[in-house]
């Protein structure tokens, strides 16, 4: 099939591992050891190195459950628990569960009602096989991207403090609706008074303004962890069977229509940072070169992509309209043909 | 025992409980296959040694959704235990587990339960008539978990209930059931992900090539349906095939579909929608080009600026 080659170019040429499928004896990864990990949580190796932890693994199962239930949350942010291991550097996330609590911007704990739940869920779930223990928490920021907030970074240094291993995950379902790939960052804070040694500069997110001070206060206390995926050899066997059945909602998905909302506010947005931008620059004329001049060049060399990115957005989700108009509406204009359709695709 | 039902409900099942019930398996699976110790020391659990494999096990769970109307949407879904002695779940812990879904999903309820095998077995009547008084009518799904790379359907079955009178005895049986795939964008967004591992990020180029992958082979499977479709009726054409009315009249309401809007009030909204994307663009563009404009006038400032200081000459606006 060209798509199959195609999609493998691509990925060599992206440097995308697990490429091959995996095999049943790769599974291993579910067998949870029990005394290894008892060991590994004695040992402590993490308590020296607040940089210990450098890669997150989460399972396909983990991953759709966390998204769903983010996206289910709407504007409202909602919250869960991650159950894992660790192996070695890694955190492993092999589930995920929602907590009944919601907008936890306000509250630095969940209330008693949610850690009720919470042991209550994690006993069930040990009588019913599935015996992780807790290794972090997710939290989504719908429409404003992957980063901790004041408050997010407390609990964080809170929970590593006395619940170690922990990791914290946010999830942005909007973005991930809008740009058609899972906008998700894993995170660990350092420890209060730790200088981190390089400033490694993460992959740039557009911040609304109204959020970017709290963003800004914050970025330095924590470094976010490289993540990767995984799923069983049954997984895969059964997403790619998935595929025949759901290549028709791919077809119909109507990005444009459903982030309408979210587009006007990023522009709307942009627009204000454009004006913040534009009194920088009039402000600054001649004076010293150098340093705050690049400041402001910047400013607006950020605003620039933010659109860029906005726009080619737009631009993906009109190209899929375009081409459903051309497969579906077009058929009046082309010679008679007697060719069938098998599935009717209803324009949004 | 699968004849095929005739309820009328529409089943429709979401991917992750596909994923949910998979991953249930295959980690009982491997807690009871546990992999070859790599360390000197083994695992003092470890009852099979490295290599025995067991007959596949078989896992229990109990699916919940919303029913709206003759519509079943099957959500979610969450393990149970089974007693092999009395052939039925766990009532005490379904009720719990039930309570808490309850409070972070309220407006599901459960639909039915779900096992893994390859063909549904008598035994399942039984805990099917259990949970009946939990829901009146519900419904079974059954995951093959054997891989076979062959088979080009999904290893799912759903199963209903029906009363069926055999023998004079009234009895009720399996009937089988379809049901189609149903998804969010979320969903959509995040099984893709999974399950072809497309990177994140990276110049708008890969972006581009993404989206356009995606859709190409979304594109090249309704081709490929439709092709099948078309060989089919040019061979009931020819007469090698029987003719079948039903089929007939389903590809004609198909075709009488097509095309599928064609109202003025579309074409208006269509090209609003279209002259808003350009619109987009063309801001875009123009920021991009002021931006590019200012760092060009710095340059110039920096570069030319030191031969005019005096004389009184500003920078450009």
């Amino acid at each position: 099939m060209d798509s199959a080659v195609a999609q493998k170019t691509w990925e060599l040429e992206n440097n995308i591992l697990a490429a091959e499928a995996p095999d049943p004896s790769s599974d291993s990864i579910f067998h949870y050891d029990e005394v290894a990990q008892a060991k590994f949580l004695k040992d402590k190796p993490w308590a020296n190195d607040p940089h210990f932890f450098k890669r997150v693994k989460i399972s396909a199962l983990a991953l759709l459950k966390m998204v769903v239930h983010a996206r289910s949350g709407g504007t409202i942010e909602v919250m869960g628990l991650m159950q894992g291991k660790t192996d070695g550097d890694a955190i492993i996330v092999m589930d995920a569960f929602a907590l009944p609590v919601e907008g936890t911007e306000t509250r630095v704990n969940a209330q008693a009602d949610a850690y009720e739940y919470m042991v209550d869920y994690s006993q069930t779930n040990k009588q019913a096989g599935r015996l992780e223990n807790v290794v972090g928490w997710y939290h989504s920021h719908p429409g404003y991207g992957c980063w901790l907030s004041g408050i997010d970074v407390s609990t964080q240094m809170l929970n590593q403090q006395f619940q170690e291993p922990f990791l914290a995950v946010v999830i942005d379902p909007t973005r991930t609706v809008s740009a058609g790939k899972v906008d998700i960052g894993a995170f660990r804070t350092y420890p209060e008074g730790y200088k981190p040694p390089d400033d490694h500069t993460s992959e740039y997110q557009t911040i609304p303004l109204n959020k970017i001070e709290d963003f800004g206060v914050h970025c330095k206390q924590y470094y976010a962890l490289n993540i990767t995926y995984f799923k069983s050899s049954l997984d895969s066997h059964l997403l790619d069977l998935l595929w025949n059945k759901y290549w028709v909602n791919t077809l119909s998905s109507s990005p444009l229509l459903g982030n309408g909302d979210y587009v006007a506010g990023q522009i709307s947005d942009l627009a204000e940072k454009l004006e913040q931008a534009e009194n920088q620059l009039i402000h600054s004329r001649i004076g010293p070169l150098g340093t705050s001049r690049k400041k402001e060049e910047s400013q607006l060399a950020k605003i620039t992509r933010d659109s860029s990115k906005i726009t080619v957005e737009q631009v993906h989700g009109l190209m899929s309209q375009v081409l459903k108009n051309i497969l579906f509406n077009s058929v009046g204009q082309q010679n008679r043909n007697e060719q069938p359709v098998s599935d009717p695709m209803i324009e949004a | 025992m699968a004849s095929s039902s005739s309820s009328g409900l529409t089943f429709k099942l979401h991917p992750l409980v596909i994923v949910n019930i998979s991953d249930h398996y295959t980690r009982v699976k491997s807690q009871m296959n546990p992999p070859p110790p790599t360390s000197a020391t083994s695992n003092s659990n470890n009852s099979n040694g490295g290599e025995n494999n067991q007959s596949p096990p078989r896992v229990y769970g109990c699916v919940i959704g919303v029913q709206r109307g003759r519509t079943v949407e099957i959500f979610n879904s969450f393990e149970l235990l089974y007693d092999p002695s009395t052939h039925s779940l766990d009532r005490s812990f379904l009720e719990k587990k039930q309570e808490l879904y309850k409070k972070v999903f309220p407006n599901f309820y459960v639909l039915g339960w779900y096992s893994t095998g390859n063909d549904a077995e008598e035994s399942d009547m039984h805990i099917h008539k259990a949970l009946m008084d939990v829901n009146e009518s519900p419904v079974y799904v059954l995951l093959n978990p054997a891989i076979n790379h062959a088979q080009k359907d999904l290893p799912v079955t759903i199963y209903e209930s029906e009363l069926h009178v055999i023998d004079g005895i009234p009895q009720l049986i399996f009937v089988r059931s379809s049901y189609t795939i149903e998804t969010v964008e979320a969903e959509r967004i995040s099984v893709d992900h999974v399950a072809h591992l497309k990177p994140s990020g990276g110049s708008a180029a890969t972006q581009l090539a993404a989206q356009l992958t995606g859709i190409h082979s979304a594109i090249k499977m309704l081709n490929s349906r439709i092709r099948v479709l078309h060989q089919y009726l040019v061979g009931m054409q020819k007469g090698d095939l029987p003719c079948e009315n039903a089929l007939l009249r389903q590809v004609s309401s198909l075709l009488r579909r097509l095309p599928a809007t064609e109202s003025e009030k579309f074409q208006d909204d269509f090209l609003t929608e279209y002259n808003d994307t350009l619109l987009v663009t063309y801001l875009a563009t123009f920021t991009n080009c002021s931006s590019t404009m200012n760092d060009l006038v710095d340059k110039f400032n920096t570069a030319y600026d030191r031969h005019s200081r005096r004389g009184g000459r500003t920078a450009f606006i």
